[in-house]
């Protein structure tokens, strides 16, 4: 069962991978949430922690359901077109997304996991978490940078939920209400930026160097 | 905090205590000379934050000589740095001033970054940063990486001390900061790193090759000699005292080479003996530098301006900087009855002691470093002939020093102090070479007990049976004596006689401070006869009004910074052109600043499969 979640996680992860319009990026990026909400659910089940339910509650309400309607809503206010603008196109995207989730096979082997579930488990959060860097890097709208670092704090909480079995409750919230913040200045940001520029495409910042 | 303290972090052998005492007895008078120096120079504030920085710089240069930690000794290392950096700057008037830090703090951190090499070469063998264990641990280090390891200290220090072609900072730092604080950064600060260099090099490596001491004397007589000749052409004050510390420091260095040399040769009584030297300079240099920036400092609070040629006549406007003054300047120039004489006597004896004990071609080259070493003592007298008499003696050439005022007392007091004590370091010689031979003992790791270097309580003997004898405190009563003798007979024989000029009086009868010799005049002759190093140029600019008449004729007489143009510009360009191509790599795309964090996380993950 908890396999299936991840693959969910994973290919959640891959339909990003090939999102051309911020609709798209955004649903997909609602259901990586979900399924990162199933799996918390599933081991707060499983280990009977009541923290574990408050963290997939937490995780239910902040990132399934408020951070992708308020990206929703920057992306309606700021009015501009959909598309994400892809220095790399999709297909090549996903080659690369593939090559990536190969790499975090092997590094999960270095680190010492070889074939129980752990060893899926870390290498879907590492996967997640190049494949997020790899977003913030080949797409040129600054709505793409939030969403890959939102996706790599996914991945990071799925590392750390699996390699250590969960951090403590209070780190987790914390983290939370960082991305939370987070996401709410970088809302401001691209908002000030589409303001500012009239556009958000991060390519043409390039005049602002030292 | 407390911890720190309590913890096992401090080491209080000879050397360390030797160390702190030449701190303490600077600091002392620079703190008191301070109350009055700051007092309306500065704002309120200022001063007291000057006085802060003072506190701090002292607290640690105090840390740097007496922790037994090599990381908490480069944490002090750095904060002494930093505190003095500060103060450097603190002068923010001045453009120059900003310069000059500039200048410092690349250079010193340039200096910390091979300490840290070094001190991470110790480590990886002693797998601990005591000093005790590192020092046991240094037994059985491979030859190998005791001369990479002494290579870099050696640079880390020499940075700090100002071994030419070092010493690029140290004319430019010193002067600027507040004078109280150059009179510590020339007579402390950079005894710190002697105290490096005989911390790690002597006590914890040992002297493992041949090539060690010669070198060290190699670079001490090149600084010696550079240092002295800058500072003859210098024409501001406190930059001719600043390079003359550089000079000074290469004497010292003298005394800590020829101390490895005589130890890799096996003479334990001559390596002490040769320590002994360079630890008794190190202490007089401290205090007659010291003195000698607190005077002039005096002479810029009092006039406000460092420029010689603006000054002269100041000793009928200030006796008393005048005297102390002139105590500093015959000391430094190695004049009985005062201390520096004895130390340099001693560093040539301990050259002359070390010639008859080797064979043919090394004989040569002490012969020769004990010549340049004489030939060093030579330039000195006449650089501060020159510091002496273009600032006090003839007539003022500028209407600030006609209208200089002699200063308050706490600055007379600090001058006082330090003026006292290089007669007391000079009449005490004795005694206080007898508390040096176990410093120096402890920095080599020798047993003095049997060892013996003065004949009574008066007489120095270096050797036993050479008849090389020196006796300061007699020495002084002799020229005392002599002094008075010629006193008497100038005010029997030399009174009453008639004397009786002008009536043309050759045209000296209406002679003004144009008519001076001017401190560039004075260093003419050694700028002549070292051409081949200063390379002087000379740049003239004539506006004819017509054939026959010139209207305005400008004349400038430059020497060239040989080390600046020839090491550090090509070095500097170097680095600006690096970092130009380096900037490629910024073409300001967030994508691509993304990517190489990216990447970044990629490789170190890939690196840690390696491991």
């Amino acid at each position: 069962m908890r396999e299936l979640i991840l693959f969910g996680i994973i290919a959640a992860t891959y339909l990003m991978v090939i999102a051309k319009r911020v609709p798209a990026l955004i649903r997909s990026f609602r259901y990586q949430s979900f399924f990162l909400f199933l799996i918390t659910l599933a081991a707060a089940i499983e280990e009977g922690h009541a923290d574990l339910y408050w963290v997939a509650l937490l995780i239910l309400i902040l990132k399934v359901l408020f951070v992708p309607y308020a990206m929703y809503r920057i992306a309606r206010r700021i009015n501009v077109d959909e598309n994400l603008g892809l220095l790399v196109n999709s297909q090549l995207s996903l080659l690369i997304a593939l090559a990536l989730t190969y790499c975090s096979r092997i590094f999960s082997r270095t680190l010492g996991f070889h074939q129980d579930f752990r060893a899926v488990a870390i290498t879907v959060a590492f996967a997640v978490v190049f494949i997020g860097a790899f977003l913030m890097v080949s797409r040129m709208k600054a709505f793409t940078q939030v969403t890959g670092l939102l996706v790599m704090e996914n991945g990071i909480f799925l590392f750390g939920s699996f390699l250590s079995g969960g951090m403590p409750f209070l780190v987790e919230i914390a983290i939370s209400l960082d991305v939370l913040i987070s996401v709410i200045i970088m809302g401001l940001f691209v908002y000030r930026i589409n303001k500012v520029f009239t556009h958000i495409d991060v390519n043409k910042l390039s005049r602002l160097r030292g | 905090m407390l911890a720190f303290f309590t913890q096992h972090n401090f080491l209080f052998d000879p050397l360390a205590l030797f160390f702190l005492a030449v701190i303490g007895i600077v600091s002392l008078p620079s703190a008191v000379y301070s109350f009055s120096y700051l007092k309306g120079e500065y704002s309120a504030g200022k001063t007291r934050l000057a006085s802060c920085l003072m506190v701090a710089f002292i607290a640690a240069m105090a840390l740097v000589v007496s922790v037994s930690n090599v990381l908490v000794f480069l944490v002090c290392w750095e904060i002494m740095s930093l505190v003095s950096y500060f103060l450097v700057v603190f002068d923010t008037k001045h453009e120059k001033s900003i310069q000059a830090g500039m200048i410092y703090i690349i250079m010193t951190h340039v200096g910390t970054a091979f300490l840290i090499a070094a001190f991470m070469l110790m480590y990886t063998h002693a797998h601990s940063f005591d000093f005790l264990s590192i020092k046991n641990a240094c037994l059985t280090m491979p030859a190998q990486t005791k001369n990479i390891v002494f290579v870099l200290l050696l640079a880390g220090f020499g940075t700090k001390a100002g071994i030419v072609p070092l010493h690029i900072w140290l004319p430019y730092a010193h002067p600027q900061a507040p004078s109280h604080i150059s009179s510590l950064m020339s007579g402390v600060m950079i005894k710190t790193a002697v105290y490096g260099l005989l911390r790690f090099v002597l006590w914890t490596l040992g002297v493992q090759a041949f090539w060690w001491g010669p070198v060290v004397l190699v670079l001490a007589t090149i600084t010696c000699l550079v240092g002295i000749i800058y500072a003859l052409m210098e024409r501001d004050i406190k930059r001719l005292l600043a390079y003359s510390s550089v000079e000074n420091i290469g004497i010292i260095l003298l005394g800590v080479g020829l101390s490895m040399f005589f130890l890799y040769l096996n003479k334990p009584y001559l390596a002490v003996f040769a320590l002994i030297a360079g630890l008794f300079h190190l202490i007089n240099h401290a205090v007659f530098k010291g003195l000698l920036f607190l005077c002039a400092g005096s002479v810029y609070k009092a006039t406000g301006t460092r420029d010689m040629e603006k000054l002269g006549g100041l000793i009928r406007t200030m006796p008393r900087t005048a005297v102390y003054f002139l105590v500093g300047a015959m000391a430094i120039s190695a004049l009985p009855p005062f201390n520096g004489f004895v130390s340099e006597w001693m560093t040539l004896q301990a050259f002359f002691l070390g010639a008859l004990n080797v064979t043919a071609g090394v004989k040569l080259f002490l012969g020769i470093c004990a010549a340049l070493l004489a030939l060093t003592g030579g330039l000195a007298a006449a650089c501060f002939v020159k510091a002496f008499g273009i600032t006090f003696l003839a007539q003022p050439r500028s209407r600030y020093a006609k209208e200089a005022k002699e200063v308050p007392l706490p600055m007379r007091l600090g001058m006082f102090f330090l003026a006292l004590l290089t007669l007391v370091c000079s009449l005490g010689a004795v005694k206080i070479i007898r508390i040096l031979a176990a410093v120096a003992g402890v920095a080599c790791g020798i047993d003095t007990g049997g060892m013996s270097f003065s004949f009574n309580a008066f007489i120095l003997q270096p050797q036993l049976g050479q008849r090389v004898y020196l006796s300061a405190p007699l020495l002084a009563m002799a020229l005392a004596l002599f002094g008075l003798a010629g006193f008497i007979v100038y005010t029997v024989a030399g009174k009453g006689k008639a004397v009786s000029y002008r009536t043309w009086d050759c045209g000296y009868y209406k002679l003004d401070a144009r008519n001076e010799y001017t401190a560039t005049a004075f260093s003419k002759p050694f700028r002549i006869s070292f051409s081949f190093f200063l390379l002087p140029y000379r740049r003239t600019q004539k506006i004819w009004e017509s054939f026959y008449h010139v209207k305005s004729f400008t004349y400038e007489t430059h020497t060239t910074p040989v080390f600046r143009k020839y090491i550090y510009d090509p070095l500097l360009k170097l680095i600006f052109k690096s970092a130009v191509t380096m900037r490629r790599i910024q073409p300001g795309s967030i994508h691509l600043y993304l990517g190489y964090i990216f990447v970044t996380l990629l490789l170190l993950i890939v690196f840690m499969g390696q491991f």
